[in-house]
């Protein structure tokens, strides 16, 4: 059985993913759930770079396009950045106001106990 | 699941599939059966590295020890890119991710709290693990079986070529150019919405 390196490829990013679902979950603060969404972000982006590096893509028109999935890719990673930097200036605010980062301390919007 | 189980026996078999699956890996300029060998003992060791560092970032009681892990993930990841022929990519993953976010998450570690203690030496629950682990292996079972069924087929059997770096910024130019203005109006927006944030709290004391 031959594997192709497409899929070689997209089980690394699913690794990726996986593992930041589980971080995701388990992090209790802010800041190990962003470190988690950063994980989940560079799987999304190793994906998109393997689909269009090792498929062949073209528009309607026919030209093949080699640049448009790195472009996708830098696309994405220059969302994680201005991203991680409002969830910085997030963490700055909750952590003056609760004085933690923890999740669940952060209970405004809970009902009454 | 007979198909993902009978792939990664494939994957790990070792010699005799080995030259098959491996046609498509980068050019790495050796020649015969030994660049081939080459790619599949850059892509463990970049696998391992994304995989050690990711879980490391995840579990790491200290969140400076899960930030080096995530650096390592970064940069097995990075490693991926070059094995796929798109160095541009590699050096943008080193810039921005390890460069930028690692950087930027330092300082989150560092404004928010002390790193040694607090709230994440604990270990998560019984209960949160389980969530944790049920919500990877979703994500497993629902795109393991695709990618091990599907991907083979869609793949070019040709090695990737690489991009030439012109291509991509006239990409940036022509079809990709209201993605590319949108992005840099969305990162402005972060910043002033970062500093105006900090800023507001900092006038009223």
């Amino acid at each position: 059985m031959t594997v192709a390196p497409l899929t070689l490829f997209m089980l690394a990013a699913l690794v990726l993913m996986a593992i930041g679902l589980l971080g995701l979950i388990t992090r209790r603060t802010l800041v190990g759930m962003l470190i988690s969404v950063e994980l989940l972000l560079n799987g999304a982006g190793l994906s998109v770079v393997a689909a269009a590096k090792l498929t062949p893509v073209s528009d309607v028109a026919g030209n093949h396009l080699a640049a448009i999935g790195q472009l996708a890719a830098i696309f994405i990673m220059g969302l994680a950045a201005a991203e991680a930097t409002l969830v910085l200036a997030i963490m700055t605010v909750v952590h003056r106001r609760f004085g933690a980062v923890t999740v669940a301390e952060l209970t405004t919007l809970r009902s009454v106990k | 699941m007979p198909d993902l189980t009978a792939a990664a026996g494939a994957v790990f078999a070792g010699a005799g599939a080995l030259d098959a699956f491996l046609q498509g890996f980068a050019d790495m300029k050796l020649p015969g059966l030994g660049e081939d060998i080459m790619a599949y003992l850059a892509y463990i060791l970049y696998l391992a590295m994304m995989a050690g560092g990711g879980l490391a970032a995840v579990l790491a009681g200290n969140l400076v020890r899960a930030l080096l892990g995530l650096a390592a993930a970064f940069m097995g990841a990075a490693g991926m890119y070059l094995l796929m022929a798109s160095p541009f990519m590699a050096f943008m993953q080193l810039l921005i991710y390890i460069g930028a976010i690692c950087v930027l998450i330092f300082f989150a570690i560092m404004l928010v709290q002390n790193a040694s203690g607090g709230e994440e030496t604990r270990r998560p629950g019984l209960g949160q693990l389980f969530y944790g682990l049920a919500a990877a292996g979703a994500a497993v079972l629902l795109f393991g079986p695709v990618i091990v069924r599907h991907a083979g087929r869609l793949a070019r059997a040709a090695r990737p070529s690489e991009t030439p770096t012109a291509d991509l910024g006239q990409g940036l130019l022509s079809y990709y150019v209201v993605p590319f203005e949108l992005i840099s109006m969305i990162l402005l927006a972060a910043m002033a919405g970062g500093v105006f944030l900090i800023w507001e709290k900092r006038r009223k004391r």
